[in-house]
């Protein structure tokens, strides 16, 4: 139908979840998860495994149903809708291609099931194996294509009858890093050329930043954000979200004004994110630091750039290549631990194990979360 | 390297014995003289010409072809959809079931053939062959649920899921994607429950009369009477027939299709 028919259309959005919650036995897999994804973007579910991410997924492919909550697609309640008769594509963590089957009538599959007028089939599948790149490779059956060929079939094979959404169930775990990435950019170019609306699901940080249009943290069955891949580096809302976009530094200590934290007697200055609640002066809070954030100078001096600084010793310096990682213990915080990242390795002084140095940062790098209650802690 | 030596020789040992039964009747069969004897008395293949030109031999072959027939085309849906439905679905008194599908393991055969024959004698069937062909069914199939249910275990969950992400019903995806993809599993428990059936001796003996007589009780009967070498060559065709079944079992399937089996 036209899209010009519906004023209101363009508003609706392709997914709508409010308060979904799931559960198996005892362990509650889905905690009352509300979001929505507007038409033709890209999100990614972003979480370790147990959060709850796949099961997320598995409600909106209708292979489960929620215990309670709401779920609509581009509008439409789907509690009652079976997954055949969904407009949903996906393609599977194992890739869950028919082994008896070539890898055109894979791909010709779902337009076979969905009544697609038999003449068109062939044309069309044609130009899905070349939208993946797999001109001429039809007639080969899942067992004589490489791991990132069978990728492009399942990818294919979700796509080819038009699915209002494209589901992503970490199909690029298996493949080796460089396949990875160039599969990753080869999901966005695609992604762009049809402009279908797709949920990625993935514990890779790299994954979801380089991917997605929007983000969603989840652990424990419980969305922590959801946000713009760029807010949730910079504003990450709860420290489990910084922790899990790679930041390596948590000191412990007592909020205080500024905002600051004190530590074993040391106020540092800080900031509070964006979306966390700010911590209560004089309750247990936590500052997070990112490893390449932090600034190595002579010890008792300011680092350049620094607004706070502390004593530290070098207890390791990796050479990492095009960075070194410094792991660095705190005399003067109760011995509480630090990585520094030099990523201009030769530009700056190198400082061996033993060195005595002063670590620095600026107030904005150093993030404070309230810790009152424990349950953002890292293990 | 006398550890392998020794491996080797238990290896071999073990074959021979194995072989050693079909091994002599081979040669009994290929002897020259009257009397069933190993090692053979000359050599000949005058006893293959004496089974070929029996005419009781050749109907008793032609009734156990057809009794296997029968068992075989009763098994293959009835395992099949048994085995698909053991490992697929969640439903109450499962393991019960399960049980008693294998059930006929452990009954004694000669409890099943006379339970059999009571039940065929009040129902009036005894007198066809095609009973024999239920019987044998019954008894065996086990075989059948055991070598499909290797295929449905070693199938992934997700196909199925994905099938229905691509539009097909649950009919159409048991069609077309969980049949073909037992079809081995299928394909092998069906030459097995026709070799079964083929060779079956005991419940046949019970519920057969002189004008239903199978192949086996056939074997069975003239050997009371004078054993003569023509039974050894009658038993040589049986030993390659299962053999060429196996054999094509192999080509088809593959073998290691019965040790993944749970």
């Amino acid at each position: 139908m036209p899209a010009a028919a519906h004023p209101a259309a363009a508003d609706i959005p392709a997914v709508e979840a409010r308060g979904l919650a799931r559960r198996y036995g005892d362990a509650q897999a889905l905690r009352a998860a509300s979001f929505t994804v507007a038409k033709g973007r890209f999100l990614t579910v972003l979480g370790p495994s147990g959060s709850g991410k796949s099961t997320l997924l598995r409600l909106i492919a209708g292979f489960e149903r929620a215990d309670a909550g709401d779920l609509r697609l581009f509008g439409r309640p789907v509690e009652a809708v079976p997954p055949h008769r969904r407009s949903v594509g996906m393609v599977f963590q194992r890739l869950a291609l028919f082994p008896h089957m070539t890898a055109a009538d894979n791909v010709a599959f779902p337009l076979r099931m969905r009544r697609w007028d038999a003449r068109d089939i062939p044309a069309r599948v044609e130009r899905f194996l070349a939208l993946v790149r797999l001109e001429g490779l039809g007639r080969r059956r899942p067992d004589e294509l490489s791991g990132g060929q069978q990728q492009r079939v399942a990818i294919a094979r979700a796509l080819v009858f038009e699915p209002q959404l494209l589901l992503l169930d970490e199909p690029l775990a298996s493949l080796d890093a460089k396949l990875r990435e160039e599969m990753q950019l080869e999901f966005r170019r695609i992604q762009r050329e049809l402009g279908v609306t797709t949920i990625n699901v993935t514990h890779d940080q790299r994954e979801a930043l380089v991917m997605s249009d929007q983000v969603i943290v989840m652990e424990g069955g419980r969305i922590l954000q959801d946000a713009a891949p760029e807010t949730l580096w910079r504003e990450p809302a709860h420290p489990f979200v910084a922790g899990f976009l790679g930041v390596g530094t948590f000191l412990e200590g007592v909020a205080a004004d500024g905002p600051a934290l004190d530590v074993a007697g040391r106020r540092l200055p800080g900031r509070t994110t964006a979306g966390a609640p700010a911590p209560r002066p004089g309750h247990p809070a936590q500052g997070a630091l990112r490893a390449e954030r932090v600034t190595l100078g002579p010890a008792g001096t300011l680092p350049p750039g620094s607004d706070a600084a502390v004593e530290a010793v070098v207890e390791d310096a990796i050479f990492e290549g095009d960075r070194i990682l410094y792991e660095l213990r705190l005399p003067g915080l109760g011995g509480a631990r630090l990585r520094a990242i030099d990523a201009d390795p030769g530009a700056r002084a190198r400082h061996a194990p033993g060195d005595r140095v002063a670590a620095g940062w600026a107030r904005g790098d150093f993030l404070l979360f309230d810790a009152s209650d424990r349950t953002g802690r890292l293990p | 390297m006398r550890g392998a030596a020794f491996h080797w020789g238990v290896a071999a040992l073990v074959a021979l014995f194995l072989a050693a039964p079909s091994l002599v009747v081979l040669g009994a069969s290929l002897t020259a003289g009257n009397i069933v004897q190993f090692p053979p008395d000359g050599l000949s293949l005058r006893w293959y010409e004496r089974v070929l030109a029996a005419r009781d031999l050749r109907a008793a072959f032609g009734r156990s072809l057809w009794v296997a027939t029968v068992c075989t085309l009763l098994a293959v849906p009835a395992g099949t959809l048994a085995a698909v439905a053991m490992a697929r679905w969640r439903f109450r008194h499962a393991a019960a079931i399960q049980l008693y599908l294998l059930l006929p393991f452990t009954v004694p055969l000669i409890g099943s053939g006379i339970g059999l024959m009571l039940l065929f004698g009040e129902l009036r069937l005894l007198g066809s062959v095609w009973p024999v062909g239920v019987a044998c069914c019954v008894i065996n199939l086990p075989f059948m649920t055991w070598a499909v249910a290797a295929s449905v275990n070693g199938l992934d969950p997700e196909l199925e899921r994905a099938a229905a992400n691509c539009g097909a019903g649950p009919v159409q995806c048991f069609l077309l994607v969980v049949l073909p993809a037992v079809a081995p599993g299928i394909v092998a428990g069906a030459l097995l429950m026709f070799i079964l059936a083929l060779n079956e001796f005991l419940v046949s003996l019970l519920l057969v009369d002189a004008r239903t007589v199978t192949l086996p009780v056939q074997i069975y009967n003239s050997i009371r009477s004078i054993i003569t070498p023509d039974l050894a060559a009658v038993s040589t065709v049986y030993v390659l027939v299962a053999a060429a079944a196996i054999l094509l079992l192999d080509r088809l399937v593959g073998l290691d299709i019965f040790l993944k089996a749970k």
